[in-house]
């Protein structure tokens, strides 16, 4: 990995006895896009306040570019652009007067405000109507300007927040096309979403966040490797799942068995193989199976497998 | 440079808000209009009975013929007095009034000569009662003093003619006709009786004048305008809340403190604003209207009048911001609770008619203190100095709405 541009060390958040986040560590290289993952109450907003300077860690260290956070705070903002999942933007003032605003509020003045808002409203192609007021634009319009918003003054980490949430697939592809043309260009871009194609196609490295821990952090293809051919679930009767996990755990073709509750999660590195023993297992104990799913291997499947959750659960 | 940034924002957002324009500017001209008609109107339109105190130095007959005719259908309800008695009740504000029937009055009347009635009225008086009690007096004072000379000119010409044989009259029915409309019109130009309205210096010299209807009218309107508006100043810090502006704002490179003292800055421009327009239309189109018209005496008190009171208003909606939960909660704050201070301040019925209950709970209320301070100002020219005690209060309400407001205050939702 490249010199990383963002370190966070053993990141730490309480609400009362509640640990929302509990000892986080990641490094970010510069350039990188850089894929967080989690299930709804992950801790994964947690994370992303935390490292934009939102509120302060309980414990822990945000080093932005080498700038300590908590020390120079307002410096290592001036590094941060956020794109926040809501529209945070106002709605009765035109596009053209949200973003002078938001360009002031990071220092620039006068002809470099006014070229970086003409920019960027001819990067999210909406120039022509940029002195509507936003409350007059489509979903997708409002989006590419929150966009537009985060990268007015052009922050070396940029950090997109579920950018895509009801998106049309239209206004998805301009983001994904400017994301990538953003990285082009060198700019580091921390993306979380609920989309495992997002995380997939875009992401260099993809980080899973589930009770406020880190529990993967890996490129896509590394995830998926580690899952091995596939995921193989199988339900079966009230008490015969144990019996069935250690027959079925002496497979060759079969990388590990997780019994939970009345299913067993079976990793295989062979998934066809792996379907003839587990068949023949449970014939032989004469077991009922109630169901059978097999997931390919991807993001989505290595998700299921390290939390147990499906992603937007 | 950031507080000054969010403040020039706010105000856009201000003037891009139809409804808070109207509820800033309109509403209060709409309210002022009415209630100014209202003040204006009231006390023409009462069947009460004025009470007319009355001290008789003459006792003569003349005296006594004015005396009987001060009856209730003429709306004054007259009470004899002794000198000594009527002058400490009068200092003490426990008779509005005193009319005085100089020694001699019977007398000066029978022969002719001019005299006057002495009307003394406590300052705080009711204005429009002493009008009443000035306009029956000079109605009375006119009868008596044509009836005086009518009767001393036919006794003229009864002397005149005394003695004259049958058909050989001097005067026919003509001359004596146009003899008494001569003595009418003579009358109704050179009364012999006067009627001198009069204050007493003393007193004079703590109030300069009565409020007119607009002087009441304006004030109580403006703090209540000017206080509705901390229910926009909570909105519009909750807006920023539930858009998840704060939140974005907290990623970017600027302070907290930056943050909310550029929104309390754009907040007391407004009502400022707010202030400078009700106050220039009280002083100067209400006049163009047939009402009444506000004096601005003291410029400078007024301004820091309502440098204060736009702080104050700006503090309570950073508390209604920070205790209330909902923007439901802070609409329903607005919409009640402020109106109804601002009804027990005095915004609707003037101050000195509040009654004591009233006028006890109404300064509980940071708008009975800024009502009572702008009304020093704008009747009696007062200084600062002399509008200490209100502007010490609603400097206190202020500091109290801020500290606990800051110190409740969340910047996310």
């Amino acid at each position: 990995m490249s010199e990383p541009i963002l370190i966070a060390q053993d990141l730490v958040k309480y609400y009362g006895d509640n640990h929302a986040v509990d000892g986080i560590s990641l490094q970010v290289a510069r350039g990188e896009v850089f894929g967080l993952l989690g299930p709804n109450g992950a801790g994964k907003t947690t994370t992303i306040s935390m490292l934009t300077g939102l509120f302060p860690p309980t414990r822990g260290t945000i080093l932005v570019d080498g700038i300590d956070l908590a020390k120079e705070t307002n410096k290592a903002k001036a590094k941060i652009g956020l794109v926040p999942q809501d529209l945070a933007l106002y709605p009765t003032l035109s596009a053209r007067q949200n973003l002078r605003f938001w360009g002031r509020i990071y220092g620039l003045r006068g002809k470099l405000l006014h070229d970086r808002v003409e920019e960027m409203l001819q990067m999210v192609g909406l120039t022509e109507k940029g002195d509507k007021a936003i409350d007059t634009y489509s979903g997708g319009m409002k989006r590419r300007i929150n966009i537009a918003a985060g990268l007015l003054h052009k922050p070396d980490i940029l950090f997109l927040d579920e950018p895509t949430v009801g998106v049309d697939p239209q206004s998805r592809n301009a983001i994904f096309e400017g994301v990538e043309e953003l990285n082009r260009q060198g700019m580091t871009v921390i993306y979380t979403t609920h989309y495992m194609e997002e995380a997939q196609r875009l992401c260099h490295r993809v980080a899973i966040v589930d009770l406020g821990k880190l529990i993967a952090l890996d490129t896509p293809t590394g995830l998926i490797r580690n899952l091995g051919g596939g995921l193989i679930l199988v339900g079966l009767g009230e008490g015969q799942a144990e019996a069935v996990a250690r027959e079925v755990a002496g497979l060759p073709a079969v990388k590990a068995v997780t019994p939970v509750d009345t299913q067993l999660k079976i990793e295989a590195n062979q998934v066809q193989e792996a379907l003839m023993g587990i068949l023949d297992a449970t014939g032989r104990l004469d077991a009922r199976v109630t169901s059978l799913e097999i997931l390919e291997p991807n993001l989505e499947s290595v998700f299921l497998h390290l939390t147990g959750k499906k992603l937007r659960q | 440079m950031n507080i000054l940034n969010i403040a020039w924002k706010d105000l856009q957002l201000f003037v891009k808000d139809r409804g808070r324009l109207i509820t800033a500017f309109l509403l209060p001209l709409v309210f002022i209009l009415a209630f100014g008609y209202a003040y204006s109107n009231f006390t023409t339109e009462s069947t009460r009975l004025v009470s007319l105190p009355i001290v008789d130095l003459d006792g003569g007959r003349m005296a006594q013929s004015l005396l009987e005719m001060l009856t209730p259908d003429r709306g004054v309800e007259p009470k004899l007095y002794k000198e000594t008695e009527a002058q400490p009740l009068l200092a003490e504000h426990k008779i509005d009034r005193v009319l005085t029937i100089p020694a001699g009055f019977s007398q000066a009347v029978a022969a002719g000569e001019p005299v006057t009635l002495r009307l003394v009225n406590h300052p705080e008086a009711n204005e429009s009662d002493t009008v009443a009690v000035v306009t029956v007096l000079g109605g009375l004072s006119s009868d008596l003093s044509l009836q005086t000379q009518l009767i001393s000119a036919f006794e003229r010409m009864g002397q005149m003619m005394f003695g004259v044989p049958a058909g050989a009259e001097a005067f026919s029915t003509d001359v004596i006709i146009t003899q008494a409309r001569g003595q009418f019109e003579r009358a109704k130009t050179a009364p012999l009786i006067d009627v001198e309205k009069k204050t007493p210096e003393t007193i004079l010299a703590q109030r300069a004048d009565e409020p007119n209807a607009m002087e009441i009218a304006v004030p109580g309107m403006a703090v209540l305008f000017l206080f509705l508006s901390a229910g926009a100043t909570g909105l519009a810090i909750y807006s920023e809340k539930k858009l998840g502006t704060f939140r974005r704002l907290l990623t970017a490179p600027l302070r907290r403190s930056e943050m909310l003292s550029g929104k309390l800055l754009a907040a007391v421009l407004v009502v400022l604003l707010q202030t400078v327009v009700i106050f220039a239309v009280g002083a100067w189109l209400m006049p163009l209207l047939g009402m009444d018209r506000i004096a601005l005496r003291n410029l400078p008190a007024l301004a820091v009048v309502s440098l204060l009171v736009a702080l104050c208003s700006t503090s309570l909606g950073v508390f209604l911001a920070a205790v209330c939960r909902t923007e439901g909660q802070i609409s329903g704050m607005a919409s009640a609770v402020l109106w109804i201070a601002g009804a027990v301040a005095g915004a609707f019925i003037p101050q000195f008619l509040l009654g004591n209950v009233l006028g006890a709970i109404g300064k509980v209320t940071p708008q009975y203190w800024a009502i009572s301070a702008y009304s020093d100002v704008i009747v009696r020219g007062e200084a600062l100095t002399g509008i200490g005690p209100q502007m010490g209060i609603l400097a206190l309400f202020t500091a109290a709405f801020f500290a606990i407001g800051v110190w409740r205050f969340k910047f996310d939702a």
